[in-house]
């Protein structure tokens, strides 16, 4: 019974099956139609050619950048130039990982490792031109999604690569050196990619550390203008890093990631007040403000460059300072901050929290995060996750017992409790039906729950009347294989032939052999 | 987005309600009236540029939450600070306390962090002497066995209070002189590994 089945549903397919290239596999709708072979050999074409297209377009920005250079600099800076002035051959023209291309580099760094000694290993690990292929090569393209993926990636990474060549052109010859700086630097990245969270993070702190050194000393920058070129080799670097670096493999920020995710989904039950938060959410500016702050910390996952990052940190922190200052009346300080921004997580459960809390850590240029305003809030967030993963009791001046009960969901904050200790809770009556939602969370959990329940009948019923459907075709199936049937067997009646008449006596060879018939005889009687 | 730049950061720290944000408010009050900060933003974090000398600095003043709620946080707020100003309330004896342990917290953990011992509310115990809980002398023989700078202050006055900030501009504008940012930069870069989270999961 089942065979026949089958044997309709691959009758009906077949050629769709098939690899598209038509080599006679089987295909497969996750390699969009091709077998694995050709699947592979396609798409190494594709990340062959884009490869490709970035050398080709970086080749073009440099030499356009180089003719810029000659122009704006003449003759006379023959005097000063080392090595640079001569169009040499390009890194990115050169196969990566070769000695050419970071020898400029190596050289500067010589130098620094004889300034500080305590560098010397990472420096070396850093620099030293890796001849080890990336053994990775084979597992790293499967993690890769599509080529039209990548190549979308790559259409950012094609702007922000216009970008920064564009600032760069403005700075002349150190714009010059950072190109070629960078781009040394992300061709030694691309062996490294086995090495772990905290070894990456330093090969990628040493770097902003010697150029930065290098702007200052060699070309004598101010510090703001070294800031800012530093800000751009930042969002350079790190667009193209991205991916590799951002929760890589080697770390358990993926499972600090889903702990952290359910922790806040545990702790859906707290309440504004008692975090002792200064922001009345009635006041609509107010909630404005609190659902602004609540996006852009979710959307600080949606960024690549640590800057970024920071950037949507800030941002969220200020709509914090606003909707407090519009609820007090008066700037807000450090006390009310910090429990607004812990509100703030805990409603947002922003994905990934973790993940890019160490990646900013890891690749965000330092003096930004350990001194300016950015860095404030940064601290403060990591302040707030802390804070949430070692909440109990007592940092909601709750009883143990409470927080027990509320944690295990046997209770509710929204029902009245005996000590009473939140005063806002009697006066119910006046938030709508959303806030009651929010801040009975039981009841949410009910509807969410009877929500799925009713859905999953759905879901049975269009299953059953599925299976009937099925039985009914099966039995149709078999009907018109009988009518079938009768059709041919009408079509091609069975005749029965009669043996032709009188064979024994026509042909009868032998029947000379045979006795003579009896003849009847008659007896008188 | 780029905020002002920044030299230093200047960490506040100390028992609740001694008065670091007072003291932080009327620094910045009193100097730049239309900032671009106080305004719009309140005194969590402020970047208050410094004439020292030839030189503007700009030190970055972070306020810290008052809360005790939240006082096993403030390790993560002064981790990379090149000063802090530790209070402590010259009319109440646990805020020295506090103080001490904060002293010993920051000797532990951020070495090249210059501590600055601040006794506030100097104009309560000035009205009225019986008020005062903790000795000056007491206070300074405790700030050289550190090697810190001792100041008292009072924010209601403005006692003190620019001398107190003038003192951490100027010895940050020495330090970075002498080492030549150099030094400073390093300290940055390798204290960086997994800085802010490592150290919330430690206390
Ligand atoms: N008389 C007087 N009161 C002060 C002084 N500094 C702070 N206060 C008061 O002490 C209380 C706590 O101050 P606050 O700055 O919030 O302390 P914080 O918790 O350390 O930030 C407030 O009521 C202030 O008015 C001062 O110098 N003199
Ligand atoms: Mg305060």
């Amino acid at each position: 019974m089942s065979q026949r089945t089958e044997r309709r549903g691959i009758h009906v397919d077949q050629s769709e099956l098939l690899c598209k290239k038509g080599c006679g596999y089987y295909g497969n709708a996750a390699w969009q139609g091709l077998c694995s072979k050709c699947w592979r050999e396609e798409y190494q074409r594709a990340r062959q050619k884009q490869i490709q297209e970035d050398w080709a377009l970086a080749e073009k920005l440099q030499r356009e950048e180089e003719v810029a250079y000659a122009s704006s600099q003449g003759p006379q800076s023959q005097s000063q130039s080392q090595s640079q002035s001569q169009p040499q051959p390009l890194a990115q023209s050169t196969p990566p990982h070769g000695h050419a291309s970071l020898a400029p580099f190596s050289k500067f760094e010589e130098k620094k490792t004889n300034e500080k000694m305590r560098k010397v290993t990472t420096v070396k690990k850093f620099f030293s031109p890796s001849t080890r292929m990336a053994p990775k090569k084979e597992s790293q393209e499967g993690k890769t999604p599509s080529p039209s993926i990548s190549r979308q990636t790559s259409m950012e990474t094609d702007r922000v690569s216009k970008d920064f060549l564009e600032f760069l052109k403005n700075l002349q010859r150190p714009g010059r050196e950072i190109h070629k700086q960078c781009r040394a630097f992300i061709e030694s990245m691309a062996n490294k990619k086995d090495l772990g969270a905290d070894e990456l993070s330093e090969c990628v702190q040493d770097f902003y550390q010697n150029l930065s050194d290098r702007l200052m000393s060699h070309f004598k920058g101010s510090s703001e203008s070294v800031e800012r070129v530093m800000d751009q080799v930042e969002k350079y670097i790190m667009t193209r890093l991205y991916k590799s670096v951002f929760c890589p493999e080697t770390t358990d920020d993926e499972k600090k990631d889903l702990a952290t995710q359910h922790r806040i989904r545990a702790l859906h039950w707290v309440t504004i007040e008692m975090l002792c938060v200064s922001m009345d959410e009635e006041i609509p500016e107010v909630s404005d403000n609190v659902v602004k702050a609540i996006t852009d910390v979710i959307e600080m996952d949606s960024k690549r460059v640590p800057r970024d990052k920071l950037a949507c940190i800030t941002q969220c922190s200020k709509h914090i300072f606003t909707a407090i200052k519009i609820t007090k009346n008066e700037p807000a300080s450090a006390d009310d901050f910090l429990p607004a921004l812990i509100y703030i997580v805990l409603k947002a459960n922003p994905p990934r929290l973790q993940s890019n809390i160490q990646y900013i850590t890891r690749f965000c240029n330092p003096s930004r995060l350990m001194t300016g305003e950015d860095g404030y809030y940064f601290t403060n967030l990591c302040c707030a996750v802390a804070f949430i993963e070692k909440l109990d009791g007592q940092s909601l001046n709750l009883s143990t017992e409470e927080f027990e009960r509320y944690m295990s969901g046997q209770a509710s904050p929204r029902r009245p409790t005996d000590d009473g200790s939140w005063p806002l809770e009697v006066d119910g009556s006046a938030s709508s039906s959303t806030t009651t939602a929010a801040v009975n969370p039981v009841l949410a959990q009910l509807h969410h729950n009877l929500e799925l329940l009713s859905s999953l009948n759905i879901r049975q019923d269009r299953l059953a009347e599925a299976a009937q459907g099925l039985q009914a075709e099966l039995a149709s199936w078999e009907e018109g294989v009988q009518r079938e049937v009768q059709d041919i067997l009408e079509r091609y009646p069975l005749e029965i032939r009669p043996p032709p008449e009188s064979a024994i006596d026509t042909e009868n060879a032998e029947s000379d052999r045979l006795p003579p018939p009896l003849t009847p005889q008659v007896f008188a009687g | 987005m780029s905020a002002m730049r920044v030299d230093t950061k200047v960490v506040m720290l100390g028992k609740e309600s001694v008065g670091k944000t007072s003291l932080v408010e009327r620094y910045v009050h009193h100097r730049f009236l239309v900032g671009p900060y106080q305004n719009t933003i309140g005194a969590a974090f402020v970047a208050k540029p410094i004439q020292v000398g030839e030189k503007v600095i700009t030190l970055g003043i972070w306020d810290t939450a008052g809360s005790e709620r939240y006082e096993a946080m403030s390790r993560i707020y002064y981790r990379g600070a090149r000063a802090a100003i530790v209070c402590y309330d010259l009319t109440d004896s646990s805020s020295f306390q506090r103080a001490r342990f904060w002293v010993k917290e920051l000797q532990n953990c951020e070495e090249h962090c210059k501590i600055y011992l601040c006794g506030t509310k100097n104009d309560l115990v000035q009205a009225d002497r019986s008020l005062r809980q903790i000795d000056f002398h007491d206070a300074q023989d405790f700030a050289e066995e550190i090697g810190a700078q001792h100041y008292e202050t009072s924010s209601k006055t403005g006692n003190n209070v620019d001398e107190l900030f003038q003192k951490v501009a100027e010895d940050y504008n020495d330090s970075a002189f002498q080492c030549m940012a150099d030094e400073a930069a390093v300290d940055l870069g390798q204290k960086k590994d997994s800085y802010f989270y490592t150290c919330c999961h430690n206390n």
